[in-house]
């Protein structure tokens, strides 16, 4: 924690403007990660935060109003032209997709394709790009990356796609790399290794990391801080301890629990958490995360009425849970 | 690429069956026909005895079987009609004989082809350029004004019939604004600036046309390229916008509208029946369209079997450019 965050965002909103009126998406979150430092933002599907990823890098499509700040070594990125948005992306903030399948171009080599990413930031020869892509390929683990450069997505694994797509993320040596679901569509054995992978990038090339995921093993290995988000707003946020030892929403607690653990006798069905998210927005008083709270009757009214904000809690560093329960959960 | 060469040689052996069945087919419409083509060939007055004769010299005499089998012959080593001074001959191909005109078929379309070629190949360089680009406008401003302006050009030039187009561009363009010739064909090799002077109405006209399908359907095709993860991976890269579009979500959309390109050429090669009799041109579909009143069964036979073949080229020449287009397609 000793580095400047290399990015900060500052109470983000993020709303799309539909044919059924105005939907938010993202209602205001902060995050920031520093150099070499991984933050993991975690929740459900429709929280938020693919959303807040893609606001960031300003990949929206152009029916969403993001508000806040958005800073990348203190320079503001929300509302920057298109043009100096375009210099930054691929370049000091690069996405590794989730799906690298359908994230790699099937008309391309995809040594074409990762040159392509240092061609758009560096006025090299074709040639030069061409050996640095092999060179990007190669780190990646790549086997035989310089004749491997000149074949088509559809012929690689889902692995080795991944890494392809790691490489072009990595070929201009960006500051921050943000990571949207990078191991979900692969098996456990290949997704230990793409975790690894990164691993070792963020401690060679000293890359900020934000890691976009629902699957909290992969949190607990990798991640240093975590924001758990619902339904668009910060639930939870804390360092990955806080988190796994101290947990102080509900909500966090409940997707712990539903962990299928080895060290834990097998129940008959896997927990879960009765409900489901409401879209962000629709709830408009009160705790989004209530309907759903096994703690709420013993808060009482509040949960209905008061909207809970961030607040600290007992923990490492700046230990935050936006819950009424004063007590952790556990204790309640 | 040996796959591509086998394939290659597979296509065309089937080519040559389909050409088979197909001459036969024609054959046996035309020579169903209860019209006598000797009719018109033994003059005035036509004594029953003079017909007999000019049947045998036409060889119409021999069952419809022997006469297909003349023909096939008359393909491969060229045939002779009559004996002595009077004979004549047909060298191989011979593709028949046309009487009312007293040429070989072959050289009746040797002769007509530049012309039709002319008009098709202007026509499709313009109307490919015409509906791709208006297509790719159209999906880029999906629903606002310039979509609806290219949609509803697009309705028109389908629901508009090409002689009534032609003959209103001849009555505009030709008669009024006294701006271009409104008949006849000039040759290339006569005076290039003639030729394109000539043509640019047909061109105008035939384009006008059939870029309405290429505007759907570069449309569709870009609506649906720009909405894939990929696209999404090029602006991450840093890629400006045309760039996106264009090297990335037109190469997409290409195969389908390379495959539509090369059907309707090949089509049109065949013969440009309505554009060539509006504009007086003596293309191959005029060639046909005569032949049919004159009765001319070998022209027609031949012409038919011509635009056949084109067809069946075309077809095998889509799918080699297919494979090239697109690196998962295998020719295997």
């Amino acid at each position: 924690m000793a580095d400047r965050p290399v990015l900060e965002v500052h109470d983000l909103h993020v709303t799309f403007r539909t044919e059924n009126g105005l939907v938010p998406a993202v209602d205001g979150i902060d995050f920031a990660v520093a150099p070499g430092r991984t933050l993991a933002i975690v929740g459900e599907s429709g929280s938020g935060k693919s959303v807040s990823s893609a606001a960031v890098m300003g990949l929206l499509p152009a029916n969403a109003d993001v508000k806040g700040e958005v800073l990348l070594d203190g320079r503001e990125l929300v509302g920057l032209p298109a043009d100096e948005l375009r210099a930054i992306r691929g370049n000091d903030i690069a996405l590794v997709f989730q799906d690298a399948l359908s994230a790699l171009n099937p008309y391309y080599t995809v040594g074409w394709q990762v040159a392509e990413a240092y061609r758009l930031h560096h006025s090299v020869s074709k040639k030069e790009a061409r050996r640095r892509a092999v060179e990007l390929l190669d780190l990646v683990g790549i086997p035989g990356a310089a004749r491997r450069a000149g074949n088509y997505p559809h012929e690689f694994s889902g692995g080795m796609r991944q890494r392809v797509v790691i490489a072009m993320a990595l070929v201009n040596n960006p500051k921050v790399l943000i990571a949207d679901e990078p191991t979900t569509a692969l098996d456990v054995t290949v997704q230990a290794q793409i975790m690894r992978l990164l691993a070792d990038v963020q401690a060679e090339f000293g890359t900020a990391l934000v890691l976009i995921s629902h699957d909290l093993g992969v949190v607990a290995e990798t991640a240093d801080d975590v924001l758990v988000m619902y339904a668009g707003r910060a639930a939870e946020r804390g360092t990955v301890r806080d988190l796994f030892h101290r947990a102080a929403h509900p909500y966090s607690l409940g997707l712990l629990g539903a962990v299928p653990r080895v060290d834990v006798p097998p129940r008959p069905r896997l927990a879960t958490i009765p409900g489901t998210p409401p879209s962000p927005g629709s709830i408009t008083t009160g705790c989004p995360f209530q309907p759903r709270c096994a703690y709420a009757e013993r808060v009482g009214e509040r949960c209905v009425t008061e909207r809970p904000e961030l607040t600290p809690r007992p923990g490492e560093g700046d230990h935050e849970a936006a819950c009424h329960l004063g007590r952790r959960p556990a204790d309640a | 690429m040996p796959d591509l060469a086998w394939f290659v040689v597979r296509r065309l052996a089937a080519a040559i069956l389909v050409m088979l069945a197909l001459s036969l087919a024609v054959y046996l419409i035309f020579y169903a026909l209860p019209a006598d083509p000797a009719h018109l060939a033994c003059g005035k007055p036509c004594t029953p005895d003079r017909l007999e004769q000019a049947r045998h010299f036409m060889q119409l005499d021999q069952s419809t079987l022997q006469q297909y089998l003349n023909f096939l012959k008359g393909v491969f080593a060229g045939r002779t009609f009559g004996e002595g001074t009077a004979a004549v001959h047909c060298n191989a191909p011979c593709f028949g004989y046309s009487f009312p005109l007293a040429r070989p078929v072959t050289t009746l379309i040797i002769e007509r082809l530049p012309v039709t070629a002319s008009i098709a190949l202007g026509a499709a360089v313009l109307w490919l350029l015409i509906g791709v680009s208006l297509g790719v406008v159209a999906a880029l401003n999906r629903g606002r004004l310039l979509d609806r302006l290219a949609v509803g050009f697009a309705l028109v030039g389908v629901a508009s019939p090409s002689f009534l187009v032609g003959l209103l561009a001849i009555l505009v363009f030709g008669f009024w604004l006294n701006m271009v010739p409104v008949n006849g064909y000039v040759p290339f090799t006569e005076s290039p600036v003639d030729w394109a002077w000539h043509l640019i109405t047909p061109w105008l006209v035939l384009a006008l046309i059939q870029a309405a399908a290429y505007i759907r359907l570069t449309r569709a095709q870009m609506l649906e390229e720009l909405s894939l993860d990929h696209i999404t991976t090029a602006r991450a890269k840093g890629a400006g916008e045309s760039r996106v579009v264009l090297r990335h979500g037109l190469r997409g959309a290409l195969v389908p509208i390379v495959t539509l390109f090369g059907l309707d050429l090949g089509g049109l090669l065949g013969g440009a029946i309505l554009t060539e009799k509006v504009f007086s041109m003596q293309g191959l579909g005029e060639l046909l369209l005569s032949a049919v009143g004159q009765l001319d069964v070998a022209v027609v036979v031949g012409t038919t079997l011509f635009s056949a073949f084109l067809i069946i080229l075309a077809n095998l020449l889509v799918d080699i450019v297919h494979g090239a287009l697109d690196p998962r397609v295998s020719h295997g």
